[in-house]
């Protein structure tokens, strides 16, 4: 009996030796062979490069041709088919989208911020990676605040937006966010970048989307006319810097040479290997299309006869009005019909959607100084009159006349918005000015201004955001 | 090869030539049993101190050459006191062996040790490897078939080397997985596939927690342990089994001649009047009259054929008082019964184990095996049906030849008949499948029992799996044709390491009977990836062998690594050896798990009361076994792939960002993590009882259960701000129910003996919660058959299974023609059950219309021996299950079907008939009625969902045993020939090609669709077995 429980004891021995190998022997924190984490992600330039190109992924699927994104905004007085029914869930795409853009935005700012880049990267390099994240960041949140109001203002500082409580922020703390990353941006992005580089966010575009955003901020919901100032001195700033320009020939605004300028600031990106869409969604049948977007008639009706308007709306084939085409008798959208035939047969686009133009620079300059000024000075009719000369084609039309500065404050107002109408149009802005105007039902056809509501103003909180989480509220109305 | 066999031979010679050696006096003898004075079979005998043995066949009979000087005999027989004679001058010895008491109590094998049979509290089902291989069976999986209990193994397909599902007791997980886990000889995570049945020594199923909680995070969906022979002491026993048959399709579908096809396609022809067309006839009548007389082609003949199975396996096994072994080594040959199909698979096994001295031991075996396999795709195979050779067969038209004038593959004529699918012949022989799989399993330990009642084993195991499949599908085939030319191939390595550190301390005191288990375990297996999808080729010859000739290739890879750390502890107590405890307690360190939440913790208690050993039962003299037992546990499923709960960086958003000509590449955030991502846990609660009255002769073993699975995972959605829509998540519950009852006996024992054994089981379950749906539709088609949205759901409150749609009552008959118009319809046309009574058939009457999970299933097993006779056959069967069986859709749709059931359409002679008559859009219309049918052309109808409930004679085997006074002529010691049958009898209602079927079994929601599966083959074998 004695000799076993030595026995006993040297098993037993041996056994907890076998335990104490088992316990360290593999580690239970897993190191993720054929993928990264955002833990280890972000640490060089073409990693942190590589979520912007990402982010922009994420809307450009959306906001390009293959997103059908115009069906959000059927309801402005342009495209053909709107109701102004904006039912539960509208837009929901689009809040879902952005905020994809922006969680992957805030991981790379958060890393950098940690020094997720290394000691080894110069202070140049980080700035401008820095500047450019914030850039793409402060884009997301002005389209977000615009369509949908007080929003969930999730930063780099949020680390776990899953667990953490957040509610929705006011319009001005949003527009806050907006003010900063746009400042930092224009402060230390390059006026222009090399030619393999030309489709990056520069100073200018930072500086024009910023004034796009004060001018916002100056009229609804904000009404902030402080804001009137700072919109016109950074268009200004633009305008004087000289590093954009109008494309003079009005068929060519839209045409795959000057995808990247002069006039194009910012745009989704397209090329063969990224096709934008297929050309068939724009064109109607009788070009062999599938006539995916209509232009609403009565809009074409009121456009004044001018070159831009040939150049932008397509009313004719062979000579014939649309009104007399065998079945879609709708005008259609021709800007975003720069694609070779060769294109068109292989169901690719490589055109560029728009974000910002230099023309769009100038008519914010001319709308933001005359309302800062109190009426048109002669640099805001100078500004817009640029606009108006092109689509004339450089010569004097009645249907079509340049402005004064003779006009009053509110004349001149009214001009600048119809012009951003017919220079920007289908270019997703019409809507944002319907709004911050409130002009929305005065300007939609009357058949359907009975549905009208200032509810309209904003999109509804997606309806699965509002069920899993209680301290979002809903915008009136849904 | 050549010097293969030469050794083989030289091995024969030397263990003939060492028999022949010593003869002297031959000595014949019959063994029985003491008392019931039954033969026993396969009792080793032995001349003490000589090298000499033998064993008694069938009949009990043995013969053995005495050498001078020898005097005594040694008869050795598991379950039996070894007993030694002493031989006189006589001959023809009447030998009688008494069972041994002690050791006849049948061990069971639990996780980590083994039990007296009598000592288990838990729930159970052992089968021991001689009663599988009475069948003849190339397969495990297969042959566990209706042989337990809550065990339900289902065929999905009957490609060679082809696909089943194992269920016990029902399903607990929907995106978990619910397949049991496989142990072999304690190694865990094992494949059936590749194992040799007649390798095995015994297959225990662990049902209830008590059982299987010890296995933890991986013991939900039960346990199948499996033990491997090993040698006995005696000389070498060397047999080999061979078998050959030929395997034919089960049953044809039931589709038209040529002639009857061709009138039917006139038929629906003359009845199509829209837009004012003047119908006219697609086939003349003398195209007719050829038809009639040659009959067309019967697709079905062309692409199945009597394909033959061959099958070896030799083994030789033996040991000395020190050293046991067994080599084996099998070759299975199994052509397909669709062209171009086949399996084949080569395995060797050695299993070694060697006393080193009197307290220790050291065993290792190794077993590799290689499977090479190939099948035209079928199924839910990633290719479109319209090239899917099972799909198209029945379908296309018996008035289409196979090969055009000029020898090519015949293309379908339009107009008619499935004139948008491929030549089925070209489908199933043209694309090139080549799938090798090579497993190496190695598996060792030592052991350490310094004194009776403790030991120590340290095992160390290996499982290696290789992977290398390529397929191409070159110009001949469909997807070869979209594709000008579609190659994959793909490579991997699986390699699991587990080490197990096993204490057991057993000890007895006065009525106290304790065995102490504890093992520390540690897992560790790594996964590494490779895959090739390469398209438009130049070359069509070299195919997927030369992808440099692609222009288009597109390579994926992955690598995953998994640990998991396990500590257990078990406690069994006996108490007068009347009351049983056993409890155990299992954590589980799992590297999948979530941060939060690494280590799980798996308890579980179960006590029996053996009431037989009261005497005041024992004295009833009624049972000789009467136990009552009672389990309670907890088990999990680690679901969980690696990685899934980090958060990851994905590839594959790109976006010219910088834009220049090309693109940039864009990585995303393509999940949210989850730190608190922890295992499925299902609680179980289980009452048995198991009895034997009448001596043993027959036993009734039965157990309710009630098992509820917790934590599902499932996605969850969050709040898009986060950036992401969902979340993987614990979330769903389910319930299981169940009651098993298994019984065996033996009626007959006297000349002729007969076994039995039946079993049959109910499992009911229920979905409790699925987070914050309410239910979850599973759409399983890739479009083409109108069964466009879900019609497989999960619903709170109901069970698996539910099949979703419109329920079909038939056709109108003339005297409903006013009710028929109130919908719109004609006579003839179809009638739906309009459940919300609003005059329109919507999606507002979408109704349960089947479930496909059946109420019951059962086995009967039988033995039946009568001299050297014995005869072996298995029932099997389920009841109340339903399936949608899709591929009839498309094969009665009017203009286009072959089937059979069209020549039975609605006509105003024949309205008793749920095939419509042919009618038309237009017809309706002149009627002046206006359809109130408004789910356009949906076939989630319940016209397709067919009773799935069978009985079948699984498998009947009839062999013969040589005489001993023949086999010894040949020196042999027993020799036996066979003629088996499998699926030879099936009654079922079902009309498609096997109610054993299920053609998408990504998660058990979808289980219980038939669509263009693999059909089951009819199999007829002969074979014989020759031990020496």
């Amino acid at each position: 009996m004695k000799n076993n429980s030595i026995y006993l004891r040297i098993i037993l021995f041996l056994f907890i030796v076998i335990l104490t190998i088992v316990s360290s022997c593999k580690k239970l924190e897993e190191t993720p062979k054929s993928f990264v984490t955002p833990q280890n992600f972000y640490t060089t330039p073409a990693q942190v490069e590589a979520a912007f190109a990402a982010a922009m992924n994420n809307l450009w699927d959306y906001w390009g041709g293959y997103g059908y994104g115009q069906g959000t905004f059927v309801n402005d007085d342009q495209l053909d088919g709107g109701d102004l029914v904006i039912s539960r869930n509208h837009g929901s795409d689009l809040w879902n989208r952005h905020y994809a853009a922006i969680a992957n935005l805030n991981a790379a700012i958060g890393a950098m911020k940690k020094g997720s880049l290394g000691a080894g990267t110069s202070q140049d390099v980080y700035d401008l990676l820095m500047a450019q994240a914030k850039f793409l960041r402060a884009y997301n949140y002005f389209m977000l605040v615009r369509m949908f109001g007080d929003l969930p203002l999730l930063t780099e500082d949020i680390t776990d937006p899953i667990t953490a409580k957040i509610g929705r922020s006011p319009i001005a703390d949003v527009y806050n966010l907006i003010v900063s990353d746009f400042t930092e941006a224009a402060g230390k992005l390059p006026a222009e970048w090399p030619t393999a580089q030309q489709g990056r966010p520069t100073s200018g575009a930072a500086k024009g989307l910023l004034a796009k955003a004060y001018l916002t901020m100056a009229t609804a919901p904000l009404n902030d006319i402080s804001n009137y100032q700072k919109a016109a001195n950074l268009a200004k700033e633009v305008i004087q810097e000289g590093k954009y320009s109008l494309v003079p020939d009005i068929t060519k605004v839209f045409a795959l040479e000057t995808k990247y300028g002069p006039e194009m600031m910012w745009s989704f990106n397209s090329n063969y290997a990224d096709i934008n869409t297929d050309p068939e969604i724009y064109k109607p049948g009788l070009l062999g299309g599938w006539g995916d977007f209509r232009v609403q008639r009565e809009w074409e009706q009121q456009y004044p006869k001018e070159a831009r308007k040939d150049a932008y709306i397509l009313t004719e084939i062979d000579g014939k009005n649309y009104t007399e085409w065998p079945d879609e008798q709708n005008p259609f959208i021709k800007k975003f019909m720069y694609d070779k035939q060769e294109d068109f047969d292989n169901y690719s686009s490589i055109m560029n959607m728009p974000i910002l133009r230099f023309a769009d620079v100038l008519l914010i300059y001319a709308e933001a100084a005359n309302m800062a000024n109190g009426s048109p000075t002669q640099e805001a009719v100078d500004a817009i009159n640029k606009v108006i000369d092109r689509a004339n084609g450089y010569i004097d039309n009645p249907l079509h006349p340049k402005l004064t500065t003779g006009m009053t404050k509110e004349a001149f107002d009214i001009a600048v918005i119809e012009e951003r109408n017919q220079e920007l149009c289908f270019e997703y802005d019409r809507w944002f000015d319907l709004i911050r105007k409130r002009i929305l039902k005065e300007k939609s056809i009357p058949s359907i201004q009975q549905n009208f509501s200032e509810d309209d103003y904003l999109f509804p909180i997606p309806d699965n955001d509002i069920q899993l989480n209680p301290m979002l509220t809903q915008n009136p109305g849904y | 090869m050549k010097i293969f066999f030469k050794y083989i031979l030289l091995l024969f010679t030397l263990i003939f030539f060492n028999s022949v050696y010593a003869q002297e006096r031959t000595v014949t003898g019959t063994i029985t049993t003491t008392g019931e004075g039954l033969p026993l079979n396969g009792v080793s005998v032995s001349v003490p101190g000589a090298k000499i043995g033998t064993t008694s066949g069938a009949d009990g009979r043995f013969s053995i050459k005495l050498p001078r000087g020898s005097t005594q005999l040694e008869f050795n027989y598991v379950g039996y006191t070894t007993t030694r004679v002493a031989v006189g001058a006589g001959n023809n010895l009447k030998i009688s062996m008494a069972a041994d008491v002690r050791q006849l109590k049948d061990v069971v094998v639990v996780g980590y040790g083994s039990q007296k049979k009598s000592d288990i509290t838990g729930a159970i089902s052992s089968i021991k490897g001689s009663d599988l291989t009475q069948l003849s069976t190339q397969r495990v999986d297969q042959a566990l078939q209706g042989r337990a209990a809550g065990v339900m193994v289902l065929n999905t397909d009957g490609a060679p080397g082809g696909n089943t599902t194992i269920r016990v007791r029902g399903s607990n997980s929907i995106n978990g997985g619910n397949n049991a886990l496989i142990v072999i000889d304690g190694l865990q995570g094992g494949n059936l596939n590749s194992l040799n049945p007649n390798d095995i020594e015994s297959i225990e199923v662990l049902k209830d927690a008590s059982a299987t909680a010890i296995y933890g995070a991986q013991g939900a969906n039960g346990v199948v342990l499996i033990t491997t022979k090993l040698g006995k002491k005696g000389k070498p026993v060397i047999s080999y089994n061979y078998s050959y048959g030929i395997s034919t399709l089960r049953k044809k579908l039931d589709v038209m001649n040529a002639a009857d096809f061709a009138k039917t396609i006139n038929a629906n022809a003359l009845t199509r009047t829209a837009g004012g067309a003047i119908p006219v006839p697609i086939f003349s009548d003398a195209d007719i009259q050829k038809y009639e007389k040659n009959g067309g082609t019967d697709w079905q003949d062309v692409i199945y054929r009597a394909a033959p199975i061959q099958n070896h396996e030799l083994s030789i096994s033996g040991g000395t008082d020190n050293l046991k072994y067994l080599v084996s080594g099998g070759y299975l040959n199994q052509q397909g019964i669709l062209v171009n199909s086949e399996y084949q698979r080569f395995s060797l096994r050695a299993n070694l184990k060697t006393d080193i001295n009197k307290w220790s031991a050291f065993s290792l075996s190794w077993a590799g095996s290689k499977e090479a396999g190939n099948s035209p795709p079928f199924g839910s195979a990633d290719i479109s049906f319209l090239g899917n050779s099972v799909n198209v067969a029945p379908r296309w038209a018996p008035t289409e030849p196979i090969y055009d004038s000029i020898g090519n593959y015949s293309v379908h004529r339009p107009g008619y008949g499935a004139s948008d699918t491929w030549n089925p012949l070209a489908s199933a022989l043209e694309p090139k499948v080549d799938n090798n799989t090579i497993r190496n399993v190695l598996n060792s330990y030592i052991e350490f029992k310094p004194f009776e009642g403790l030991s120590l084993r340290i095992t160390g195991g290996a499982n290696i799996i290789n992977i290398n499949n390529r397929m191409y599908h070159n110009l001949k085939t469909y997807e070869g044709k979209q594709n000008t030319g579609l190659g994959l191939s793909t490579e991997s390595m699986n390699v699991r390491y587990q080490n197990s550190n096993i204490l057991t301390y057993d000890k007895t005191f006065k009525d106290h009977h304790i065995t102490f288990t504890g093992v520390a375990e540690q897992q560790y297996s790594k996964f590494n990836f490779s895959s090739l999808r390469a398209s438009k080729f130049l070359v069509d010859q070299t195919g997927v062998n030369n992808l440099g000739g692609a222009n288009i290739v597109v390579p994926t890879s992955d690598a995953e690594e998994r640990v998991l750390n396990s500590y257990l502890g078990r406690i069994n107590y006996a108490f007068a050896d009347k009351y049983l405890l056993t409890a155990s307690y299992r954590a589980d360190g799992s590297s999948v798990f979530g941060k939060n939440n690494k280590w799980g913790y798996f308890p579980s208690a179960s006590v029996a009361w053996k009431a037989s050993e009261e005497s005041f039962i024992r004295n009833l003299n009624v049972f000789s076994t009467l136990k009552i037992r009672g389990s309670w546990g907890i088990t999990g499923n680690q679901a969980i792939s690696p990685y899934q709960t980090l958060s990851r960086i994905s590839s594959g958003s790109n976006y010219p960002y910088n834009g220049s000509d090309g693109t940039d590449l864009g990585f995303f955030i393509a999940n949210a993590p989850n730190p608190s991502l922890k295992w499925e846990s299902t609680t179980q609660t289980d009452v048995g009882i198991d009895l034997a009255v009448f001596k043993g002769r027959l036993t009734v073993s039965a157990d309710y259960y009630k098992k509820t699975t917790k934590d599902l995972l499932m996605s969850r959605t969050i709040p898009g701000y986060t950036g992401f829509t969902s979340i993987i998540d614990n979330v769903g519950s389910i319930e299981n129910r169940g009651i098993e009852i298994e019984i065996g006996g033996d009626p007959l024992v006297g000349k002729v003996r007969w076994t039995t054994g039946f079993n049959i089981s109910a499992n009911r379950n229920k979905v409790l919660n699925l987070g914050n749906i309410d239910r979850l539709g599973y759409r399983t088609t890739k479009g083409g058959y109108n069964v466009n949205d879900p019609f497989m759901y999960l619903i709170v409150g109901k069970s698996f299974g539910q099949i979703y749609g419109y329920s079909y009552e038939g056709t109108w008959k003339t005297s409903e023609a006013k009710q028929a118009a109130d919908y719109g319809q004609l006579p003839g046309d179809r009638k739906f059950t309009d459940i919300n009574k609003d005059g329109v058939i919507n999606k507002e009457d979408l109704t349960v219309i089947g479930n496909a999970f059946p109420k019951f299933i059962f086995g009967w097993t039988n033995r039946v021996s009568y001299n050297n006779f014995e005869l072996n056959f298995l029932i099997q069967g389920a009841k109340g299950n339903d399936i949608f069986n899709m591929g009839r859709i498309r094969m009665e749709t009017p203009g286009e079907g072959t089937s059979s059931r069209l020549l039975n359409r609605w006509t105003p002679e024949n309205q008793n008939t749920d095939v419509p008559a042919f009618i038309d859009g237009k017809t309706r219309e002149e009627a002046g009625l206006t359809s109130k049918i408004a789910i356009g052309g949906d076939q989630r109808i319940s016209r397709w969902v067919e009773d799935g409930s069978y009985v079948r004679l699984k498998n009947i085997t009839v062999s013969y045993n040589l005489p001993k006074s023949i086999t010894e002529k040949f020196r042999l010691s027993n020799l036996k020939a066979f003629v088996s049958g499998a699926n030879l009898i099936t009654l079922t209602k079902y009309t498609g090609y096997d109610p054993e079927v299920s053609s998408y079994n990504a998660n058990d929601a979808q289980i219980g669709v038939d669509f263009s599966n693999y059909p089951q083959a009819k199999i007829v074998n002969f074979g014989l077995n020759v031990s020496f």
